[in-house]
């Protein structure tokens, strides 16, 4: 009778149940990142990455889907270096809707993250911060989940937070030729999963090895120079 | 044509003590005379025209503030304006009277009784306290009114036979005329009324004979009537002295409900306000706090300028704040879209504004795009929504990350970088004299960060950012 209740007000979930009204996916755009992930991103909530160091292709990995949606507002909080609007732009991302906030502190960050979710007018939100404690990933999550937007919080640790905080799904990320290599650590209404390999060639040809060819040719980097004039040298 | 006249004896004293509630005696003095008390020093024996030191003795904690005549003058104007919803016509009378006129009023409103309570409610707002009249001719009104007759007349036989009662030394008269009528033997304005006017004339000057023409004439008085300014422009005095920012929200309530009272029904948005802040010995300062999107809520006015006095710390107590808008734009309602925004709360213009009061405006911004070859300035950050994003982006692969200044490499890239492409030359710049000469190179380095490097003539390699 309990549980019959419990399951009423979703508080039970079902390992039967694969995907159930409360897990709608917004597409990656990589193939098969979405049939590894069924169906793909959470459509809102919390999203933990662990990075590494920067530039392994993490944006790569997020751009294809924030240039897909956009009526409402994306919101970038203290990226590690300038986000290159030409290469935003490139990737059909609409900058007139894209925000960028630079904090001083982590509390700030923390505030601008929960007002923009809040608001009501911020689709997706990217905040890199070291670390989130979890009664600040539990608001987070909720405004994000109350406002229908997604949130993706990026750290350079290589391995994610250990505690377990209350997010979507949390994965960490690491660089291979072909992409990079996903490793699910958590994922709201998914079994345990595999790793999963996401391959960027098709995306971005000239930044990741075709995945399933024989071993490039690396071309190496002293057939390269090129002479400059030489009034310059 | 029929009048009203609203007397206000004590303007500047109910306006100071409103604000405040404050329950002990206090007086406006003005050349060491009291001009102006509130109900708690009328108990104790203090009148108009005591004098301070005698007012002092039957009180000893009597508060005295000085009566400032210009502050008065600018209460009387706010009022005007707060009034000037309800009533089309009205006249200034300063120092203290408004005068309105009814008849046009009457048929909006479906008679005096309704009228009169549409009038009544700011001024008990606002805690003042007035005596009023209505009467035939704008003098008559003010007389009656003065004189603290309290009554809607709308007979004009019912108005002349209370003035002709009223006794002279009441009827506003020069103190000097009134006693000259007195040892005549005309107790009554009546009395006077009822002799020649000629002879009056001669006898007493011309003055009491316009007096006397006025007070039956009906048509509007000689100044201009009342218009209500187009900018928005309040001071708020305060009886105490505030000293932590964030006690200011409740005269800065005040004031921005004033606001909008200002702006709503001239369907306008305030861009941005410029709150002043007046400091005891100290130059005043101001603060602009603006809003993208314009807003004439004071709730969310009220809200975007705590923000920005959290951060304030004040230089000594506060003992005026004024308030004024800054750019007004005629009100449109959102386009929301029906379904896409569940929670739909701020639109982004608000919530931008939000942000900026809080961070500061040189936190929030945009990127936008600009016709150069040279990474680093072919985008450039601005405040959102200020310019237009115009340029096409370039079609050569650029990375999403770029430092600001390129970072120089220890080393040259060896083998265990993988080159992925390259070089792409860009030399540019000449005419600014920044000009660069770069072999760029996409590669990536041991850890599989995808870098993007570039050599310069002089074979030295630096980080310009990453395709993250």
């Amino acid at each position: 009778m309990v549980l019959l209740q419990l399951e009423k007000e979703r508080l039970v979930w079902r390992a039967r149940q694969v995907a159930g009204p409360d897990h709608r996916r917004q597409s990656s755009f990589y193939p098969t990142l979405d049939a590894h992930l069924q169906g793909g991103w959470p459509h809102s909530g919390l999203v933990e990455l662990a990075c590494g160091p920067a530039g392994i292709g993490e944006l790569r990995l997020l751009l294809p889907l924030l240039a897909q949606a956009q009526s409402r507002l994306q919101v970038w909080i203290n990226p590690p270096a300038e986000l290159n609007g030409q290469a935003l732009a490139q990737h059909g991302i609409d900058l007139s809707q894209t925000l960028l906030i630079r904090c001083q502190n982590p509390q700030q960050a923390l505030w601008s993250a929960e007002q923009s979710l809040n608001s009501g007018c911020c689709s997706h939100l990217i905040l890199w911060a070291l670390r989130l404690t979890a009664p600040q990933a539990k608001r987070l999550q909720v405004s994000a989940k109350d406002n229908q937007a997604l949130m993706f919080w990026l750290h350079s640790q290589a391995e994610p937070s250990t505690s377990a905080l209350p997010v979507s799904a949390r994965l960490s990320l690491a660089p291979v030729a072909t992409g990079l290599r996903l490793q699910i650590y958590k994922y709201q209404g998914l079994w345990p999963q595999h790793p999963c390999q996401v391959d960027m060639h098709e995306l971005w040809p000239s930044l990741a090895t075709p995945g399933h060819s024989s071993p490039h040719h690396v071309p190496v980097l002293m057939n390269n120079i090129v002479a400059l004039p030489s009034k310059l040298r | 044509m029929q009048w009203l006249y609203l007397y206000f004896p004590s303007l500047q004293l109910d306006s100071l003590l409103h604000q405040q509630a404050y329950n002990q005696a206090c007086v406006l003095v003005h050349k060491n005379e009291v001009v102006q008390t509130n109900p708690e020093a009328r108990q104790l024996g203090i009148k108009i025209g005591t004098g301070l030191a005698q007012a002092a003795l039957l009180c000893a904690q009597l508060k005295v503030i000085a009566y400032e005549p210009k502050q008065e003058q600018r209460l009387l104007a706010q009022l005007a304006q707060r009034l000037y919803q309800t009533s089309a016509t009205l006249y200034l009378d300063p120092p203290q009277g408004l005068l309105l006129q009814t008849s046009d009023m009457l048929r909006l409103y479906k008679g005096l009784a309704p009228y009169w309570q549409q009038l009544q409610q700011p001024l008990m707002e606002r805690g003042l306290h007035y005596h009023y009249a209505s009467a035939h001719s704008p003098l008559a009104a003010q007389v009656l009114a003065r004189a603290g007759n309290d009554r809607l007349l709308t007979n004009q036989d019912e108005a002349t036979r209370l003035l002709s009662q009223l006794p002279i030394h009441r009827a506003g008269l020069d103190h000097k005329l009134s006693l000259q009528l007195e040892r005549l033997g005309l107790n009554t304005l009546g009395q006077a009324q009822a002799l020649p006017r000629s002879a009056l004339g001669q006898r007493l000057g011309q003055t009491l004979v316009t007096f006397l023409q006025q007070l039956e004439t009906s048509s509007a008085p000689s100044w201009p009537a009342y218009q209500p300014p187009e900018r928005f422009r309040q001071r708020l005095e305060l009886l105490y002295e505030i000293e932590h920012s964030t006690a200011l929200r409740f005269p800065l309530k005040r004031l921005l409900s004033d606001l909008e009272a200002f702006l709503a029904p001239r369907q306008l948005r305030a861009a941005g306000l410029s709150l002043g802040l007046e400091y005891q010995e100290h130059a005043s300062e101001r603060l602009h706090i603006g809003c993208s999107d314009g807003e004439y809520r004071a709730e969310s006015w009220l809200a975007l300028s705590m923000l920005r006095l959290e951060q304030l710390k004040l230089q000594a107590p506060i003992i005026a704040v004024s308030l004024k808008t800054k750019g007004q734009m005629p009100w449109a309602p959102l386009s929301a879209q029906l379904f896409e925004p569940p929670g739909g709360k701020l639109t982004a213009g608000q919530l931008i504004s939000r942000l900026q009061s809080k961070l500061g405006d040189h936190a929030v911004q945009q990127v936008y795009l600009q016709d150069d070859h040279r990474p680093e300035r072919s985008f450039y950050q601005g405040l959102p929504q200020s310019h237009y994003q115009s340029q096409q982006a370039t079609r050569a692969l650029r990375p999403s990350l770029l430092f600001t200044l390129p970072q120089a490499l220890n080393h040259k890239p060896d083998h265990r970088w993988c080159i992925l492409s390259g070089p792409e030359r860009i030399q540019s710049g000449w005419w600014d004299n920044v000009s660069i000469c770069r072999d760029y190179f996409i590669a990536r380095n041991p850890i599989g960060q995808v870098c993007w490097l570039f050599r310069t003539p002089r074979e030295e390699w630096f980080l310009h950012g990453y395709f993250s």
